[in-house]
């Protein structure tokens, strides 16, 4: 338990203006990029190396402190919630690039580098950090490490897991450690593969040794207007099935278009009905004759403007359209909701479709971002506090991510389960999938300190739900089952 | 099933007859040994004897194939071999080419083992490709992690637990992987090198973003393969020529193929050698290859290698020597790797004496292991003596 | 924990009726975070509260009655430097400028200051905004250094020992000459050349600026001279109400305002012309700031819609006189009151580069603040001396032979904590120096260029 002993010798390990009690300051800190979810830590936190984070958790294990990570706060789905009487430690003060190693193509990081300074740092180099979710300005790769971060090229480059080496972890229990290696192939179970994404629940990330790439030779961007979400829809399926691989696919609708206009201006036009966004990078020939192919499918298609970035600026502005899509919505909306679901390519025609019909029905607009070329669909659902909308697009947005799953995908590519989507876990794991989950953490985390309420559902998060927690009576007769 | 001597052997052909067979001799037959193909039988260290064997070679075939999504599920007793032709019918293959495949080794096995090869460069290795993965647990609980979608965060990635787990947490009943397109064309580019040389020209074509498939150094040659386009193929092997500063043998199809096979042979090995994986940092790997080169000649021992040096994954084959002298040559190795960072394994333990130690020097995350171990096969069912001594 | 001590009433805003920041815009925040590695004092400290993001939250708190303005929340507000870099940042347009105008006078108003926080303020506006007490102060300044009293008082260790922001106060005080400190800048020069648009220009001589930097405003009259400008240089000399209104004391600030506008009119100029980024951006500003005095609306607007800053004027007029090379490495630094307030980014760039031979050099982090601010580097004197320290070594990285920067507060904050070794400008003495083809620095002022 926390208390002023406690809070005394926290103030011993990381001097009194690293621990954070006024109650207004704190207030500051009871929610991340998800507002929907309000909870006041008890503490704040704020270690500046790696082995006061270590001290810091060894105090809670030791008092039984629950205590929660955070980065830059960014995340959207409430996975840096605080726990009420307990403690969030924040990495900002952790923010050293320790080291970059041109030749091995690697660098060591602390985990409040944000995901764009890794690149930033690594460019005197002709290197970058591949994973580029949005918010890549303002995150921190302790973040993406916790979320399994992914960004619009992660179709060709693939996510945060496929792009750190090690990663010294504080466990929950205070110790602290290495998963993964600086040489490849260690032997046992990949630990470090199930570290990422596990949401801050198994331990913080307290240095981090990404992969970096050496930058593209060249690369191609252009920007293709639809008068329909399908025909830009049937264009991606076609440049998927050419065998060729973007480095992104994205895709806006009309009302994300009106927003970014709104916003930073871009250039899209708002009389298109979809905008795909298609960038292909790689060695100059495989670039230019894959682009010419691309260009061919999209006026197939009968897109109605083809914009070809004429150089690299116009390709920034392009693609600070995009990326400012989430929070320029603000422009056309009082507020609104980012779901973050994922369909099977094939069905993402059927997936909008059948948003539009939930939509109408619940009386509320959706714009749909989304990165197509992996079926990762980004529904916001537009709405008015004021008007008394909030519980009509709460449950708006509940549906589409379930949606998703009944349509074989999941209930999040790149946003995370966090606060927001626990209770949601049951329509897509079944009890005993949550529970063999459940046997991980308990691994790592014994005695549940370590960010406790996200990813998995609890009955009092969740409420008492019946069914999915229980196996079926003839489950347990091994009558039927669950495959 | 059948009884082989002491052990019961099964072949369940179903996720559901998999857990039946699992939950059923729970009491009667405490100690399981899962097996594949057995390519790797000689791999690792020695199995424990077991009560049990689930032979997983009847769990077999697509579950799910919508070439579209470009996604698959197999069950996990699938040789990769078969999959492949399936998949080639609609240009479309798995990105993962450990030579052990062709052999006949099954996906579920490829995974136990945390096998990779060449196109480990560019792709990574099968746990960069498994998006979902169902298991049975030693008391028969069947559990699901990821999906049929390659963009997923949803739940923790169980399947990450298998990658390298040899068969002592529970069994792999399907796997779903993410699948890439054939390429239209693909190239080796042949340059008489030394390992050190091969390090270099590497870094060299890796910094100038041609983007190599595959970049393996193996007697005394560096193989460049490109993959893609017709014309962005022969651009690039043409720009990868040019810095390394010579023009090379540009091969294909049946003389590239002839190229790649001493690869093959030194990773698999031949019944009586003895196999051993290094990881090093890409940079330093030339060091330990030489180190291994002047060792061989001080143990008695005759070696080759072959390695993928912008990856910086080696094999080390011991094809000549006593039992003795391959177990001094391992840890005379060993000692030099571990001023390098370097990791040394036993793959193919045939040929050294009876109880080496095929790890090495434990890494920080064994009690983590244990834990884990421990929670998910609390009656130490599965896998006896595969991961000892660390379990 | 999370308990205030003096509850609030929920429900019942914590702010009082005046101008209190309006609800829309403080909904227009998404909590997305975009601002905060562009903000100072979040980029030092790394707490959520001292960014844009965590004081429009507490903003929000207490307009919704559940904190009340207190000193826990002041000094998060009086901790913002007001660069407006995350203004810049925000893809949600939210007017965080608007928002922390409004809540600075509410807390001047509602929160009482300690005694010596209230003295040393006050102190600062008696001082800065009137250009004779400033120019008496700074003679006393030339008699500290003249005389050896400051390297005596260094020495003695007085200094190291006095409260931090008398320390800032001390350290900031800029090597004026006597020369500097006794030119008066002409009332009204004609222009050198014939120009098409023959413009009346007005230039707003500045407070702190005429004091410590009379050779800026030479420079700006040669230059506006040169390209056919006629000039005015009103001599009511007084300050334009910036500094009061960043710091929030707002009736000061409109009188201040109001007198500016008065003493422009009498000259029927078509531009208004600063080159000082803080001034410009509040005279910009009139025309919001006087909304509501039916005497002085649509005159501020149109006084507002007529400023320029120097640079941005430049940047307007086609180059009349010719440009003399100056084979010269220049950092550029963004001042935030112009970068930020008045998004004037590439158009002292473009100026800058018009020069022949001269090259300006990125540094990194160039959206964050120097520390300088306005009067910030006074009052919050250990957060400006890290964004400070941090400005040099990125400006030192980029290995300048010359440091450009168009606001008088920058030049003095940069001064302080780059050194002697690196000269410092303003960018339109580069441009005075290229067309009279002489070399730019103070020191060597009368020495050619070797290639005239």
């Amino acid at each position: 338990m926390l208390t002023t002993t406690t809070i005394t010798e926290f103030e011993e390990v990381l001097g009194t203006e690293a621990v954070v009690t006024d109650p207004v300051a704190l207030r500051s800190y009871e929610c991340d990029g998800l507002t929907g979810y309000r909870v006041t830590p008890a503490l704040v936190l704020l270690p500046s190396t790696a082995e006061e984070v270590a001290a810091c958790v060894s105090v809670c294990a030791r008092e039984d402190i629950p205590f929660v990570a955070r980065g830059a706060g960014t995340g959207l789905s409430g996975g840096a919630l605080p726990v009420a009487q307990g403690v969030v430690i924040s990495v900002q003060r952790l923010r050293r690039v320790l080291s970059i190693d041109p030749d091995n193509r690697r660098a060591v990081v602390e985990p409040g580098v944000t995901n764009a300074d890794i690149s930033r740092a690594a460019a005197p180099y002709g290197l970058y950090f591949a994973p580029d979710p949005s918010s890549g300005q303002v995150c921190t790769i302790g973040g993406n490490v916790a979320e399994n971060s992914g960004g619009a090229h992660c179709l060709k480059y693939g996510f945060t897991v496929h792009h750190i080496h090690a990663v010294d972890v504080v466990l929950p229990d205070g110790t602290l450690t290495r998963l993964g290696s600086h040489a490849p192939h260690q032997a046992g179970y990949d630990l470090l593969g199930a570290f990422i994404g596990s949401e801050g629940t198994l331990g913080i990330a307290v240095r981090i040794e990404v992969r970096l790439l050496p930058r593209p030779a060249a690369w191609r961007t252009l920007v293709a207007d639809f008068d329909s979400l399908e025909a830009a829809g049937d264009t991606v399926t076609d440049i998927i099935a050419a065998g060729i691989v973007p480095a992104a696919i994205e895709m806006m609708d009309s009302l994300s278009i009106e927003a970014v206009e709104a916003a930073v201006a871009a250039g899209y036009h708002r009389d298109a009905r979809a905008a795909l966004i298609v960038e292909l990078d790689g060695p100059h020939q495989e670039v230019a004759s894959q682009f010419a192919e691309i260009q061919r499918l999209c006026r197939d298609h009968g897109c109605t403007h083809l914009r070809v970035a004429a150089d690299a600026d116009e390709r920034a502005v392009i693609w600070k359209g995009r990326k400012a899509a989430f929070a320029a919505v603000g422009r056309i909306s009082p507020d609104y909701l980012v779901q973050d679901g994922v369909v099977p390519r094939t069905r993402l025609a059927e997936a909008l479709t059948r948003i539009a019909r939930l939509a109408d029905a619940a009386g509320l607009r959706v714009a749909n971002v989304f990165h197509a070329g992996d079926g990762n669909l980004h529904p916001l659902v537009l709405y008015s506090e004021a008007a008394g909308q909030h519980d009509r697009a709460e449950h708006l947005s509940t549906s589409i991510a379930e949606l998703c799953v009944e349509l074989g995908g999941s209930l999040s590519g790149e946003h995370g389960i966090g606060t927001d989507k626990a209770c949601s876990m049951p329509r897509q794991f079944d009890a005993d999938s949550l529970a063999t989950m459940r046997r991980l953490r308990t691994a790592f985390d014994p005695h549940d300190l370590c960010n406790p309420g996200k990813v998995l559902p609890t009955p009092r998060l969740c409420g008492e739900r019946p069914g999915p927690y229980q196996p079926h009576p003839l489950e347990t007769a091994g009558v039927i089952e669950r495959m | 099933m059948a009884i082989s001597g002491t052990e019961l052997h099964t072949c369940p052909a179903t996720p559901a007859e998999l857990r039946t067979v699992l939950a059923d001799t729970v009491a009667d037959h405490p100690k399981v040994r899962i097996a594949g193909a057995g390519t790797a039988a000689e791999w690792a260290a020695p199995p424990a004897p077991a009560d049990l064997v689930v032979d997983t070679r009847a769990l077999r075939g697509i579950v799910r194939y919508n070439p579209a999504d470009m996604t698959v599920a197999v069950r996990a007793g699938t040789p990769l071999a078969d999959l492949r032709r399936e998949l080639a019918a609609q240009g479309q293959r798995i990105a993962f080419d450990a030579p052990r495949a062709d052999a006949g080794a099954t996906i579920g096995g490829l995974i136990a083992t945390a096998d990779a090869g060449p196109a480990q460069q560019a792709y990574g290795t099968l746990r960069d490709l498994v998006i979902g993965m169902t298991i049975v647990l030693a008391d028969g609980t069947v559990a699901r992690s990821g999906g049929h979608v390659i963009k997923n965060v949803a739940g923790y990635d169980l399947a990450k637990l298998f990658q390298g787990s040899l068969g002592t947490l529970g069994v792999m009943a399907e796997v779903v992987l993410r699948l890439h397109p054939l390429p239209r064309a693909g190239a080796t580019l042949r340059l008489a090198r030394t390992a050190a040389e091969a390090v270099a020209v590497g870094r060299r074509v890796m910094a100038g973003a041609l983007e190599p498939a595959a970049l393996e150094w193996c007697r005394n040659h560096l193989l460049v393969r490109f993959e893609g386009g017709q014309e962005g193929v022969e651009d690039r092997l043409s720009a990868a020529a040019r810095l390394a500063g010579a023009p090379g043998d540009v091969l294909r199809d049946e003389e590239e193929a002839a190229a790649w096979r001493p690869v093959h042979e030194v990773t698999l090995g031949r019944p009586g050698d003895t196999v051993l994986r290094i990881g090093t940092l890409p940079g330093r790997g030339s060091r330990l290859i030489e180190a291994a080169d002047a060792l061989a000649a001080r143990c008695a021992v005759e070696t080759d290698a072959t390695s993928s040096v912008g990856v910086g994954a080696h094999t080390v084959r011991l094809h000549t020597g006593d039992p003795a002298a391959r177990a001094r040559f391992l840890t005379t190795l060993r000692a030099e790797a571990a001023a390098l960072d370097a990791l040394v394994t036993v793959r193919r333990r045939e040929g050294l004496p009876d109880g080496t130690d095929v790890w090495g020097p434990p890494p920080p995350t064994v009690p983590l292991m244990r834990a884990v171990k421990q929670q998910f096969d609390p009656a130490d069912r599965f896998g006896a003596g595969r991961l000892a001594p660390w379990l | 924990m999370s308990e205030t001590t003096d509850p609030p009433q929920p429900g019942t805003s914590s702010f009082d009726d005046h101008h209190p920041p309006a609800r829309n815009l403080l909904d227009d925040c998404v909590h997305c975070g975009f601002c905060l590695p562009t903000c100072p004092t979040y980029v030092v400290t790394g707490e959520e509260m001292e960014s844009p993001r965590g004081r429009i939250y507490l903003m929000d708190l207490a307009a919704k009655g559940e904190i009340p303005l207190n000193d826990a929340f002041g000094s998060r507000i009086d901790s913002c430097l007001g660069c407006l870099a995350c203004t810049t940042a925000c893809p949600s347009g939210v007017q965080y400028d608007k928002l922390i105008e409004a809540v600075r006078p509410q807390l001047e108003r509602n929160v009482p200051r300690t005694p010596t926080d209230r003295f040393f303020r006050a102190a600062i506006f008696h001082l800065f905004p009137h250009p004779g007490r400033l120019r008496l102060a700074a003679l006393g300044g030339i008699a500290y250094r003249a005389l050896g009293i400051r390297a005596l008082l260094h020495r003695l260790g007085v200094i190291r020992r006095l409260p931090a922001r008398l320390r800032a106060l001390e350290a900031l005080l800029p090597p004026v000459t006597l020369r500097d400190l006794l030119r008066r800048t002409p009332s009204h020069v004609p222009a050198a050349a014939a120009a098409p648009a023959g413009l009346r220009v007005g230039l707003l001589a500045g407070c702190a600026q005429r004091v410590f930097f009379g050779d800026v405003n030479a420079a700006t009259i040669r230059v506006l001279a040169a390209e056919g400008c006629e000039v005015y240089v009103p001599r009511d000399g007084q300050c334009c109400g910036a500094l009061s209104m960043h710091a929030g004391r707002e009736d000061d600030g409109l009188e201040r305002a109001r007198r500016t506008i008065d003493m422009f009119e009498r000259h029927d100029l078509d531009i208004v012309v600063t080159n000082v980024a803080g001034c410009g951006s509040t005279l910009k500003e009139y025309g919001a700031l006087l909304a509501d005095d039916p005497d002085y609306r649509e005159r501020a607007a149109a006084f507002s819609a007529r400023t320029r800053d120097i640079s941005e004027l430049l940047a307007e007029l086609p180059p009349l006189a010719t440009r003399h090379p100056l084979p010269l490495r220049v950092a550029y630094h963004d001042a935030c009151h112009l970068a930020n307030a008045q998004r004037i980014r590439s158009q002292p760039r473009e100026v800058l580069r018009a020069i022949p031979d001269l090259e300006v050099a990125d540094i990194a982090e160039a959206e964050i603040c120097c520390g300088s601010a306005g009067i910030y580097n006074l009052v919050q004197p250990e957060k400006a001396e890290e964004l400070g320290r941090r400005k040099a070594a990125s400006l030192h990285a980029a290995r300048p032979e010359v440091i450009a920067t168009a606001n008088a507060g920058c030049l003095l904050q940069i001064r302080r904590h780059i050194g002697e070794d690196v000269p410092l400008v303003h960018p339109v003495q580069l441009v005075d120096a290229s067309i009279r083809g002489v070399h730019p620095f103070r020191d060597s002022a009368k020495r050619r260029l070797p290639h005239d």
